[in-house]
């Protein structure tokens, strides 16, 4: 007796349980099969892959109720009840698609982002350092692209008809004040911040987000980079200087300093120069930065840049070259930025931020002394997140205050001028996907200023539509407002914004590390400073339109990546002192910028060219009855440099601009009185030297022996 | 009286029983484990290595306290990307072996084979652009692999990848390769000794350090 109980007991145990088959296919939402998707049991290992045609069959011993996924990257999984009772199951199964970053549409209109992380970027952030004649200056660099037009006496970044001061510069969303290096009068000036520092540059020259405010043309906003896991230190030997880095890295953070010095001096004495310069610049640079990460996704980024240059030259009369201006320049710059940005919950992030920029101008001329301060804060919390799978959300809140003042003595008596400028600003923008293939964007910031006390309002849309799997159209549209500058603000603090309405079409396609670009603009200028008998007023306006074309290919020849961009810019702008309507001298019709770069392996090096024509650009010759009627020659440079790899943690930089040194003249000054001929005397504005040589050795001392500053270059 | 002995042997049925099923049950995993450890190791196309992966992720689903399962799902992902051409799509599988690391690290931290592979990440990475991505990763993957070889000296796996690496930049800069060499020897001497007490234990690796053995005479 006991021993039948036992058996049936046993064999209850191990009986075969009769099998169900389960099979079907899997369907996207336009009834197309979806191949290769994993479709099984939950918590089973029953289950199969589907075939190229989406069908699938599987059997399982599995009885009762059970849950059906099905799961695939680039669809929302699948999940349904189904019941075994050994009868087979026939289902079909509908795959939603999901928006997926890495599928969905991007908008490119006006828009260059350079990452090192994703691949499907136009520009990266590598780039900005090898690119030719850059000389590892990220304004530089950028010039190549299509947008920017060349001013090689003013180093800085033009777009699109907008002069210099119309391009800011974000670091992780905070607002740069003065972003570029004093320079003397027409030298071109550098970028304060190094391209190493950043992982990501997203470069645009119209249309962009309604989180970006104060900038009227262009946007340059640089991601910098989270903690390093490794501890080095960094030494540099160059031409004009040297520096000192080191990094310590400990799990979850990292803490850097650099020391940099610049002087100019030797190799100004060894190469004649343009400038008469009793002290050539030197500068003292002091960077530092701190990483944490804190909680599981936070990260806390703080980073200072402090810098003292100097300068004194003597400017010479142009009627009388003998007669001499002394000149000197002392530049205080202190800027220090600290970021948080962590994750909410589920897919809503949180970043907010504090900057600070201090800058100090002391300008020593002739007999006047005059002292000029800047002192700006940007604060901002921003929260981004999806509100549905198809619907993207990011809203903030900004607050920019300014103090301004200068004073000291000019021709004599003594003067004191300023302002201080409360701007609070508030963004909404949303991104709407119909499907991954077409992206709307829409947004609108506010903002209130306490100088003009008026409270404005800027809608900004933009949308994307992809055709094919590689190409895509953008249209985008905005307006945009920028304070005065500082020059007229501090003598009437009741000047309106200048404004700008941006539109633009782009067609852009990708495929297989070759990119075509072509966008065309139009950009109408309103409130702009114009001066009608002795008053300043915004009674300004103007307009740019332009086609631009982009070609790079990474792909077709071994070791080559080389690029070509080509703008036509249409501009004219009836401000400042202008008799009437005229393009401007900062602007040319015609640009192109031709960079290659060659990796040749046998002599681990990396060769780089980069050839830049700027057609000419006007000036006004007060000798001709034509306002603004007389053009420059054009500008032709021919850049190349050379890095070498001996060791893995040595490099050899080299690197001249304007090889076959030709003599490019970005304008003429001209005398304050009529000489004997009833003519004004002219003087052309040549660059400082027809070429730049620099030399760097750079090494690079770590635990393992293979990292270098390649990246630095 | 009758009822009263059955009773122990209820119970004794019933522990047995429950043995039975928990030994059928590893019985069941390691057995699964296998055949597709097995398919991922002959796999010759990217679908192949697809399926593979796709059961490693249902046996990772239902026995969410092994790493193993997570480990070879990485594995098989970095196999699709080292035979993807595109760029983008090479990232993509790194991007989705990584997740599979790190869920293997939620399970297993400090385990030298899943330290290992997520080095092996890094190298693959520096090949969809060694221009850019060299500077990065290369020195990413080194360090990982001193650490994947600090917990576990004798994990042949981590010495041979360390030692493929160094042999790579030896060669780039046309420095002496001895000591990627002798890294790789003492690869070879841990291939042959090393033995794990876990039948789902990594077994690759052994050819790609034969392959380079030949080059380093």
């Amino acid at each position: 007796m006991q021993q039948t109980l036992l058996l049936i007991l046993i064999t209850s145990f191990s009986t075969a349980l009769a099998q169900t088959t389960i099979s079907g296919k899997v369907l996207d939402q336009s009834n197309q099969p979806v191949p290769m998707a994993n479709v099984f049991l939950k918590d089973t290992y029953d289950g199969t892959t589907a075939d190229e045609n989406g069908n699938f069959s599987f059997t399982t011993e599995e009885k009762g109720d059970h849950i059906l996924i099905v799961r695939l990257i680039g669809f929302k999984e699948s999940v349904q009840s189904v019941t075994l009772s050994g009868r087979p199951l026939a289902i079909n199964i509908e795959m939603k698609e999901e928006i997926s970053e890495l599928k969905a549409v991007t908008i490119s209109a006006g828009s260059f982002a350079a990452s090192d992380e994703s691949r499907r970027t136009v520009f990266r952030a590598v780039d900005i350092a090898t690119t030719a004649g850059a000389t590892a200056d990220i304004a530089g660099a950028l010039n190549t692209l299509p947008g920017t037009q060349k001013n090689g006496e003013s180093g800085r970044l033009f777009v699109r008809g907008g002069d210099g001061n119309e391009v800011k510069t974000f670091i992780d969303g905070m607002l740069v004040l003065d972003a570029y290096s004093p320079s003397a009068p027409n030298t071109p000036s550098r970028g304060r911040f190094l391209p190493f520092m950043f992982k990501g540059t997203s470069f645009s020259t119209g249309g962009y987000s309604a989180e970006f405010g104060q900038a009227l043309s262009s946007t340059l906003a640089l991601d910098s980079k989270d903690e390093t896991t490794q501890s080095r230190t960094d030494f540099g030997l160059l031409s004009v200087g040297g520096d000192v880095a080191h990094t310590q890295a400990w799990k979850g953070g990292s803490v850097a300093g650099k020391v940099q010095y610049t002087n100019l001096t030797p190799y100004m004495g060894l190469i004649n120069q343009e400038i008469d310069w009793i002290a050539a610049p030197v500068s003292w640079e002091g960077i530092g930065s701190f990483r944490q990460r804190v909680n599981k996704n936070g990260i806390v980024k703080v980073y200072g840049n402090f810098n003292r240059s100097e300068f004194s030259l003597n400017n010479h009369d142009i009627d009388d070259p003998s007669l001499t201006q002394y000149f000197k320049l002392t530049n205080d710059y202190n800027y220090i930025n600290a970021s948080y940005k962590d994750v909410l919950k589920g897919d809503w992030m949180i970043r907010g931020g504090v900057a600070y920029t201090s800058l100090r101008n002391k300008y020593d001329i002739g007999n006047d002394l005059i002292n000029e301060s800047e002192k700006g804060a940007h604060t901002k919390v921003a929260v981004e997140g999806s509100v549905t799978d198809h619907m993207e959300l990011k809203a903030g809140v900004e607050l920019f205050t300014r103090e301004f003042s200068q004073g000291g003595t000019q021709e004599g008596s003594p003067f004191s001028l300023g302002f201080d400028e409360i701007i609070t600003a508030g963004f909404v923008e949303t991104d709407l996907y119909a499907s991954n293939n077409f992206v709307t964007r829409a947004g609108v910031r506010v903002e209130q200023n306490s100088l003009t006390e008026k409270v404005t309002a800027d809608p900004r849309m933009s949308l994307a539509y992809k055709v094919g799997n590689n190409g895509q159209f953008s249209l985008a549209w905005g307006k945009f407002r920028q304070t005065v500058k500082n020059e007229w603000l501090r003598l009437n603090t009741s000047l309106q914004a200048e404004k700008a309405d941006h539109y633009i079409l782009n067609y852009q396609r990708i495929e297989n590390n070759k990119t075509f670009r072509v966008e065309t603009y139009y950009k109408k200028y309103d409130n702009l400073i114009k001066i009608e008998n002795g008053v300043v007023t915004n009674n300004g306006y103007g307009y740019a339109q332009g086609l631009e074309l982009f070609w790079r290919d990474n792909e077709s020849v071994d070791n080559l990546d080389y690029w070509i961009s080509y703008s036509f810019l249409d501009t004219k702008r009836n401000y400042l002192n202008f008799a009437h309507e005229a393009a401007p001298g900062f602007s040319s019709k015609h640009n192109l910028s031709i960079v290659a770069k060659y990796f040749v392996v046998k002599l681990k090096s990396q060769l780089g060219t980069t050839f830049s024509y700027t057609s000419g650009r006007p000036y006004n010759n007060p000798n001709e009855t034509k306002f603004n009627g007389s053009k420059t020659p054009s500008y032709q440079d021919l850049s190349f440099n050379w890095s070498y790899l001996p060791k893995p943690y040595l490099i050899v930089y080299f690197s001249c601009t304007n090889l076959l040194g030709r003599d490019n003249i970005f304008g003429y000054e001209y005398g304050s009185t009529l000489n004997e001929q009833g003519m004004y005397n002219s003087r052309a504005i040549r660059q400082s030297a027809p070429r730049f040589l620099f030399l760097g050795i750079f090494l690079t001392l770590s635990k393992d022996k293979s990292v270098n500053q390649l990246p630095t270059l | 009286m009758k009822q009263l002995t059955i009773i122990p042997i209820l119970i004794a049925v019933l522990f047995f029983a429950l043995i039975k099923t928990a030994f059928a049950n590893d019985g069941k995993y390691v057995e699964a484990m296998k055949k597709n450890i097995d398919a991922v190791y002959k796999a010759a196309t990217i679908d192949e290595l697809q399926a593979a992966v796709n059961a490693f992720q249902r046996i990772a689903d239902a026995e969410k306290t092994k790493w193993e399962p997570n480990y070879y799902a990485a594995f098989g992902s970095i196999l699709m990307a080292t035979r993807e051409k595109d760029g983008a799509k090479k990232d993509a599988h790194l991007d989705r072996a990584m997740e599979f690391v790190k869920k293997c690290k939620e399970i297993a931290p400090e385990d030298s084979e899943v330290i290992t592979l997520e080095g092996f990440i890094y190298t693959i990475r520096v090949t969809v652009d060694p221009a850019t991505r060299g500077p990065q990763f290369a020195g990413l993957a080194m360090q990982t692999y001193g650490k994947a070889i600090a917990l576990n000296p004798e994990n042949p796996r981590a010495l041979s990848m360390l030692a493929q690496m160094q042999y790579g930049t030896a060669q780039f800069f046309g420095s002496s390769t001895a000591e990627a060499c002798a890294t790789l020897d003492k690869s070879l001497e841990k291939f042959a000794t090393y033995k794990s007490d876990n039948p789902l234990a990594p077994m690759w690796g052994k050819k790609g350090a034969e392959d380079l053995k030949s080059q380093c005479k």
